[in-house]
């Protein structure tokens, strides 16, 4: 190769480099190997480590301990102030989930030409397809220590299967952990006139399905290894996915809105012989504490907090139901943990990290001890996706997925200061307080409400703003609900009221942008999907 | 508004006391004494005692003594009969009651969502009620299957059913299977007319016929293939349908069917259509129009759980009178009087009383409709319906003749456990009341707002 040429080709790499810096993340480092000096080491693997050494390199852990060497070739990072703890994963997730928006055709509706997705049958919807992973998200999660998600579509009845994510890279190809791991199942009947459309035709409907899928897997196994004299057995798509959860071979994930839907989902696990796990969503596994031990059974526990429609405190009236939601529900964790119950946490129920990890905080108020919360944020979720050799605890060999934290996580006011995800490091400089922007509206006083579309209905609105923080109280044509805990950033408002009709729950998420007296937004009803609204100040 | 809240919350204080006050343990042997105590089986006896053992009535008379360790409640006169049974509710189910996404849910089964927190459970006991046949809606020519719980307050699902009790299929003719009152937001449903309805009830016997068959060959065939010990292969079973299962529960007796109808030429109808495929067609729902085919309906031995005076509310609806249950009830027909609502079961003795007023009926009568008679439609009057010796001690107490219009349901007792004592339920609720005020009263000196 001519001088010249090989000089050419010298600066054009040298470029590649220089660009490739810059496409990168500022936290990322070409350099791949840390070690992180005399820290605290929450190791989950044994004892803490009081004053320790954490070697990272190429993605693992190369070695900890508290007599680990430091490696010349590593940046190191004095942990002196800092407590190492395995990254933090969310068990089960859907806020990393984006589907295409999709209007309704009344007409194919009024025709009776439903889809299996208006049944809520979409066993091949996959969180692979449709996650959306970004930066933006990714700080959110790495500030209060959560590494790695969980993410399963949750509408419907096979709501469709989850997929793990580390939070280190926003190509999904890159975060990916595990694809199609469980397959979510719901306990949530068609809002259409198709069935199933009431909660005993779905308990139903999910018997036949069991018993299709193992009987489609047997004929199919049963032809394939020979067809000879045999009939051939017709194909499903639906059963074919079906088949691996049906037969075990797959574990699914029983959504459950109260401890009914609990007791319904161990009955069925046990008839048809599923591997399986509970997520709480109503948080009432505290209420079946001895059939979860008897079954064995691993809990999803959610962190939201809301005394069930079903629930006597929900049906005593408010004041009860507001009672028990402070001192009875967040005690929930804290009682499985007491029962040896194999739990992990799951943010189902809170759209933003903040929130969940605000949640897991009023576990550990109302009871559960902190070592036991950071257990079902790391070594337990690790364990119950098959991944206890690779991620969970501090181990050498394991992926290199910790958090390096001022103080002890999970508590109010500790600062995460490094996390290392997949061996990547992200780095937080002093955390500002408060994350949104400044409230540039004051939305208090009544407006009218005209939600459209299908669901069209004219609803009165009163908000009360203190700042950032919004309440109010929603008039609608079976009562008024107040709602508490919403938030206005900029333009923006969101709430969430929960209603209670006929012993139902229903869960509506608001949110809009206001310009001068109208605002404009959607609600978005968990299983029913959304619908946009205007509304205006009605002056006075 | 600010009342409501209020009454709702010592409502809801109060209650959160009950179950673990009242639920007492039925272990000592308990002696109610001199009440008026109607037995049904056996006439009324005042002056009265009822010895209780466990679970159940030991001994029923007068001047009974009080066994060793007894408790002894002492009745002043009040009247105790049989605790009411409810042969027609919709209560303690999660969810809808009806399968609409299909003609026939045979599959779809109310046991499968039992709400034991449904606070209706307490509520009916607040009206002597201690057992209910709960049940699939009327949407569908064949509905789900229903099942008979004991108002065991405070109890696991589980423990709320009536063990032993037979299951049913609901069955249903007329303007709601055929979706004659929808508001055409969804597709038209077949069937669209009464014959649909009993046609779409015949088509699932000949299918269930034919699943019942293919199980059968299949059988046999195994049989065969296991005594040629390999030379021939075992066949592939048919695949499990547990729609068509449910059907053939029908067929074979192992469900008792609930028909809810009102029109008597369907009643008639599908009476054909039962006797045809002998199928145990035990009682008429609402049934308005019984009193028409009374001879037809003592001839095939079918019951109507009915209502006192309710009609009208839809045109099938229009034919009848509130003399029906009694017309019924005089020619033989076994009559029970039904709530199908969690606010009428609170009082159904004053719709019993309704049969004496209109039309003429014994007070014994009236008190059977309420207890024996649904008891032997739910088949379970060898445990409960009378006040007997052996029977469960499911009992109803009331400050007056339960037929008075001025009557109390007192205190209700299941399987001789005492879920409902009014007295201990004002004395809660006064308690709760004055501790709600005493929680509010620094409140108000704190200057906040009224």
């Amino acid at each position: 190769m001519p001088r010249r040429k090989r000089y050419r080709l010298f600066l054009f790499s040298l470029a590649i480099i220089f660009l490739s810096c810059f496409s990168l993340f500022s936290e990322q480092n070409l350099h791949r190997v840390w070690a992180v000096k005399d820290a605290r080491i929450v190791t989950l693997s044994g004892p803490a480590i009081e004053k320790g050494n954490l070697i990272i390199r190429d993605g693992l852990i190369e070695a900890v301990g508290a007599n680990v060497p430091l490696p010349k070739d590593a940046e190191t990072i004095d942990g002196a102030k800092l407590i190492v703890y395995p990254g933090l994963m969310d068990a089960l997730g859907q806020s990393l989930l984006k589907f295409p928006e999709e209007k309704l055709d009344m007409a194919r509706i009024r025709a009776g030409d439903f889809t299996d997705k208006d049944r809520g049958i979409t066993p091949g919807l996959a969180a692979y397809d449709f996650v959306n992973l970004g930066k933006a998200a990714f700080e959110k999660y790495h500030k209060l220590g959560f590494v790695a998600g969980h993410v399963m579509p949750d509408r419907g009845v096979f709501t469709g299967r989850s997929s793990l994510f580390s939070f280190s890279d926003p190509d999904k190809n890159k975060a990916l952990v595990l694809k199609d791991i469980c397959l979510g199942i719901g306990f949530s009947p068609s809002n259409f006139l198709v069935y199933p459309n009431s909660l005993m035709g779905v308990h139903a409907y999910l018997k036949q399905a069991f018993s299709d899928a193992v009987y489609f897997d047997q004929a199919r196994s049963r032809w394939l290894k020979d067809p000879k004299g045999q009939v051939r057995p017709g194909y499903n798509p639906n059963l074919e996915i079906l088949a691996d959860f049906a037969t075990a071979r797959k574990p699914v994930i029983f959504l459950c809105r109260n401890q009914n839907d609990i007791r319904r989902a161990l009955g069925l696990a046990a008839e048809y012989k599923l591997v399986y796990f509970i997520a709480d969503l109503g948080g009432e596994a505290f209420e079946v504490i001895p059939e979860l031990k008897k079954s064995g059974a691993r809990v999803l526990a959610t962190v939201t907090f809301k005394a069930p429609g079903s629930s006597l405190y929900a049906q005593r009236g408010r004041a009860e139901r507001e009672k028990a939601e402070k001192e009875v529900y967040p005690k929930n964790s804290a009682r499985l943990a007491e029962a040896g119950i194999p739990f992990a946490f799951s943010s189902l129920g809170t759209d933003d990290p903040k929130a969940f990890a605000e949640g897991i905080q009023k576990a550990i108020e109302a009871g559960l001890p902190r070592d036991k919360a950071i257990e079902a944020l790391s070594k337990t979720p690790a364990a119950f996706f098959g991944l206890e050799r690779a991620l969970g605890t501090i181990e050498p060999g394991k992926i290199a997925s910790a958090v390096l934290a001022e103080g002890e996580l999970l508590a109010k006011d500790t600062k995460v200061r490094y996390a290392f995800v997949d061996g990547t490091r992200f780095e937080f400089k002093e955390a500002k307080p408060g994350e949104g922007e400044k409230p540039t509206v004051n939305v208090t006083g009544k407006w009218e409400m005209a939600v459209e579309g299908q669901m069209a209905m004219n609803l009165t609105i009163e908000f009360a703003q203190e700042e950032a923080a919004l309440s109010g109280k929603l008039l609608t044509p079976f009562g008024a609900f107040d709602f508490t805990g919403g938030t206005v950033s900029g333009k923006d408002i969101s709430f969430e009221i929960s209603i209670s009709v006929g012993g139902q729950d229903l869960d509506l998420f608001f949110s809009a942008t206001v310009e001068a007296e109208r605002m404009r937004g959607s609600v978005v009803q968990g299983g029913a999907g959304s619908a946009e609204f205007t509304a205006k100040r009605i002056p006075g | 508004m600010k009342f409501k809240i209020a009454v709702i919350g010592i409502l809801g204080a109060f209650l959160s006391l009950c179950q673990s006050l009242w639920v007492s343990a039925a272990e000592k042997p308990l002696l109610l004494k001199n009440g008026h105590i109607i037995t049904v089986s056996g006439g009324t006896i005042d002056g009265g005692d009822i010895l209780i053992q466990g679970t159940k009535i030991a001994q029923v008379g007068q001047g009974l003594p009080a066994p060793a360790g007894a408790e002894t409640i002492d009745l002043a006169g009040r009247w105790v009969m049989p605790g009411i049974i409810d042969s027609h509710s919709h209560i303690a189910l999660e969810g809808d009651v009806n399968e609409m996404g299909d003609i026939i849910t045979a599959e779809v089964d109310c046991k499968d969502v039992i709400n034991p927190r449904d606070i209706n459970i307490f509520y009916a006991l607040t009206g002597g009620v201690t057992s209910i046949h709960t049940m699939h809606g009327s949407a569908n020519p064949i509905g789900g299957r229903g099942i008979a719980l004991k108002m065991r307050w405070g109890k696991s699902a589980a423990d709320l059913i009536f063990e032993g009790a037979p299951l049913t299929s609901k069955w249903a003719l007329g303007e709601n299977p055929k979706n004659s009152n929808d508001i055409g937001m969804g597709p038209a449903r077949y069937p669209k007319t009464r014959m649909g309805v009993e046609q779409s009830i015949r088509d699932q016997f000949e299918r269930a016929k034919d699943y019942i068959k293919k199980w059968a060959d299949y059988e046999k065939k195994a049989k065969a293939a296991k005594e040629s010990k390999g030379k021939i292969a075992p066949p592939l079973p048919p695949k499990k349908d547990y729609r068509l299962e449910g059907v053939a529960d029908i067929l074979n007796g192992k469900l008792w069917v609930r028909c809810h109808a009102y029109q008597s030429e369907e009643m008639l109808s599908i009476l054909r259509l039962c006797r045809e495929y002998g199928v145990k067609l035990v009682c008429f729902e609402h049934g308005l129009e019984g009193y028409r085919i009374t001879n037809e309906l003592v001839k095939y031995g079918v019951a109507v759980s009915t209502f006192a005076d309710f009609w009208a509310y839809k045109w099938e609806a229009y034919n009848t009178i509130p003399h029906a249950a009694a017309l019924c009830a005089n020619r033989g027909v076994l009559v029970a009087l039904n709530s199908d609502d969690a606010e009428r079961m609170r009082h159904l003795f004053n719709d019993a009383a309704k049969t004496v007023r209109f039309g003429g009926v014994s007070e014994e009568e009236a008190i059977r409709m309420l207890t024996i008679n649904p008891a032997k439609i739910l088949g379970v009057d060898s445990r409960v319906g009378t006040i007997e010796a052996g029977k469960d001690a499911d009992l109803a107490v009331f400050n007056r003749h339960p037929l008075d219009p001025f009557t109390v349901c007192e205190m209700t007792m299941v399987d001789g456990t005492v879920y409902f004592d009014r007295a201990r339920y004002l004395a809660d609720m006064k308690k709760a009341e004055e501790e709600e005020k005493a929680k509010k009263t620094p409140e108000k000196k704190s200057g906040g707002e009224d």
